[in-house]
């Protein structure tokens, strides 16, 4: 069962990872400036792969 | 045929297929081929039934938007996972992924249990590698509804990966996996980070589609000028 989650959802630091850029997106959009999550949201998942490369 | 789709779906499949078939190659020297490959089998019928079920009850009147979003979040889960591991093993951060070395590892934990350990070993490691495979399938297929297409692609992954290791009946590591992975890890993080915004925002991508080709050579290049600079780093190890 433990191995059915990690393959689904990866580790915390994963999930961590993933949160930050969608709360990102949803945070942009909410504020109604959508068009920067354009960028963001890419910048942010480059920074996160770096961040879990390292770890 | 929705070919957009299938290039990184059959490469997808493909690397995991080739983790599944090493597993269960190992295996087969304990217990046989023929229970090695029931075993194989059963795992793939668990899937089927598990990718049957899960596109039948999603496709069914749930909110498109929701279900985008779903899908693009899974697709991150997924696709920064395999591009970090890429980028720590293309740095040398983390060892080349070695089928000898799974190979071997899977013969030494089957080597001292029972027929029915080893029956499970292959049963687990099919149904796991493919799990992944699953789990792309329905992403691209809830957004596209092309679902035989996709279907096909893993499928034609799978006979390509079989036939390959029945020719050479040993551990596939002519395969360059990691390249694979870097390529198919841009792909989909591309893939959701595209649906992800999309499913919240509306069509907000400037090139729309296109905008997704756009995605995947940031994160390609991204990647690949990620590597020098966490080769640089020391890795750091959760206490």
């Amino acid at each position: 069962m433990k191995a059915f989650v990690k393959t689904l959802f990866g580790d915390s630091r994963n999930i961590a990872g993933v949160a930050l850029i969608v709360i990102m997106g949803v945070a942009l959009t909410g504020l109604g400036h959508p068009g920067w999550a354009v960028f963001a949201m890419p910048a942010a998942g480059l920074g996160v792969v770096a961040w879990l490369a390292q770890h | 045929m929705d070919w957009p789709a299938f290039l990184p779906l059959f490469l997808t499949a493909s690397v995991e297929w080739v983790e599944a078939f090493t597993i269960i190659l190992a295996v087969s020297l304990t217990i046989g081929w023929g229970a090695s490959l029931g075993a194989a089998a059963a795992g793939l019928a668990t899937l089927a039934a598990l990718t049957a079920l899960t596109g039948g009850a999603l496709s069914l009147g749930l909110d498109l938007h929701a279900i985008q979003f779903v899908i693009g979040v899974f697709l991150l889960l997924f696709g920064v996972r395999w591009l970090a591991k890429a980028i720590a093993r293309q740095a040398g951060l983390k060892p080349l992924h070695d089928e000898d070395a799974e190979f071997r590892d899977t013969q030494a934990r089957i080597g001292n249990g029972d027929w029915f350990a080893a029956w499970l070993v292959a049963y687990k490691g099919t149904l796991l590698e493919g799990l992944e495979v699953w789990l792309v399938v329905v992403a691209f297929s809830l957004h596209s509804q092309a679902w035989v297409s996709n279907a096909t692609a893993a499928l034609a992954a799978l006979l390509v990966v079989l036939l390959a290791g029945l020719a050479v009946r040993a551990p596939l590591r002519r395969v360059p996996e990691n390249a694979i992975k870097f390529v198919v890890g841009a792909m989909i993080v591309s893939f959701g980070t595209f649906w992800t915004l999309e499913a919240l925002a509306g069509d907000v991508w400037p090139l729309g589609d296109w905008s997704l080709l756009v995605l995947a050579v940031f994160f390609l290049a991204g990647g690949q000028a990620l590597v020098p600079l966490v080769r640089g780093r020391p890795r750091r190890v959760a206490a």
